[in-house]
């Protein structure tokens, strides 16, 4: 019993010590800040001059960085399509790459379709304009007697 | 979304301390000038459509990596100069930086006297602050002149709550034991107070 009650003093007490530790180097710590926000005003005008150039190109990096998005949007909502398609290219240039190919794809197979479509006319028309009946090129004999001539 | 506004009253109120933070750690007062420009475009270019309540911790982090990658720049560097000089001859001499050459002590608010004694309190405490280890600093600055409770400084640390309490109780116990070598009278500190920091040491 004796021995938990020491225990729980001792545990108290270092407790009562930490506190008082903390409380000396808050004490510390708040001195030696106040000197440092002193000496935070003796800049030299110098150093005044380069924190105010770098604070006014910071500001103005947003200002325009703002603008920029205004303008995106607004033109999104007045659908300048070409405009968009320009700034969405810019953003997402995989996505578009992929979109070009898929579009030369698809250009090709419509171009291919139509010589083919067109080729088919093309016979057609020679068959039948030929001096020879068509039935002519279906029958057997006809091409051994061509190809014995 | 903070307006340019906001965060220019965000810079003009942090500016000062986060230069004289960076050029505690970089021991150059242009290098920390340009660091704290970066860190300010950066602000501005990643997080200017965050809140403005979120600047004090985001501007602490851009600073604090800011100086990391560029004392991992000086460290390749050195080590290039190491090699080449090894070639080359004598170097230049390395002349050391004295923090008397920076120190402008104007101020007509006081006794000519009490100003003297406060500059020198000053030059003293930049020169133990420029002693501390990095992180000790780093924990310093930020918990008490940043005025950050001990997460937000974890947080911006990379760190635990318990590792912000030690680095800041060692930089404490640092300063103080500098400072009291270099005579504590000046500091406006009872001997007592550092008395009884260094026993609890």
């Amino acid at each position: 019993m004796n021995t938990n009650e020491n225990k729980t003093e001792k545990v108290n007490d270092s407790h009562l010590m930490n506190d008082a530790q903390l409380m000396v180097e808050a004490q510390i710590a708040n001195h030696i800040v106040d000197l440092l926000d002193h000496r935070v005003q003796q800049l030299t005008p110098v150093e005044v001059r380069r924190l105010s150039t770098a604070r006014s190109l910071a500001v103005s990096q947003l200002t325009s960085l703002q603008t920029q998005a205004v303008s995106h949007h607004g033109v999104n909502q007045s659908g300048h399509v070409l405009q968009w398609f320009g700034n969405h290219v810019g953003q997402h240039k995989i996505m578009s790459s992929i979109l070009v190919v898929v579009a030369m794809l698809l250009a090709l197979f419509v171009v291919q379709q139509f010589s083919f479509k067109h080729n088919l006319e093309n016979s057609d028309a020679f068959l039948l304009a030929s001096d020879l009946p068509p039935e002519a090129y279906a029958d057997k004999g006809f091409n051994a007697w061509l190809d014995s001539n | 979304m903070a307006t340019p506004k906001e965060l220019s009253d965000f810079l003009i109120a942090v500016e000062r301390r986060a230069f004289k933070q960076t050029a505690y750690a970089v021991r150059d007062d242009h290098t920390a000038l340009d660091i704290v420009q970066d860190s300010m475009m950066k602000l501005a270019t990643k997080y200017g459509n965050n809140p403005v309540t979120e600047f004090p911790m985001l501007f602490q982090r851009i600073l604090q990596n800011t100086m990391r990658d560029y004392w991992r720049r000086q460290k390749v560097r050195n080590l290039w100069t190491t090699l080449l000089s090894s070639f080359g001859g004598s170097s230049d001499g390395g002349d050391e930086r004295d923090p008397l050459d920076t120190i402008d002590v104007e101020d007509d608010s006081d006794e000519p006297s009490t100003q003297l004694a406060r500059s020198q309190t000053i030059i003293l405490i930049e020169r133990a602050l420029e002693k501390l280890p990095a992180r000790q600093r780093e924990a310093f600055v930020l918990r008490y002149w940043e005025d950050m409770d001990v997460a937000e400084t974890a947080s911006i640390m990379g760190c635990s709550d318990g590792s912000v309490k030690t680095h800041c109780s060692r930089a404490v116990r640092a300063l103080a034991t500098e400072l009291k070598k270099q005579g504590l009278d000046k500091l406006g500190l009872s001997g007592d107070m550092v008395n009884n920091r260094g026993s609890k040491g």
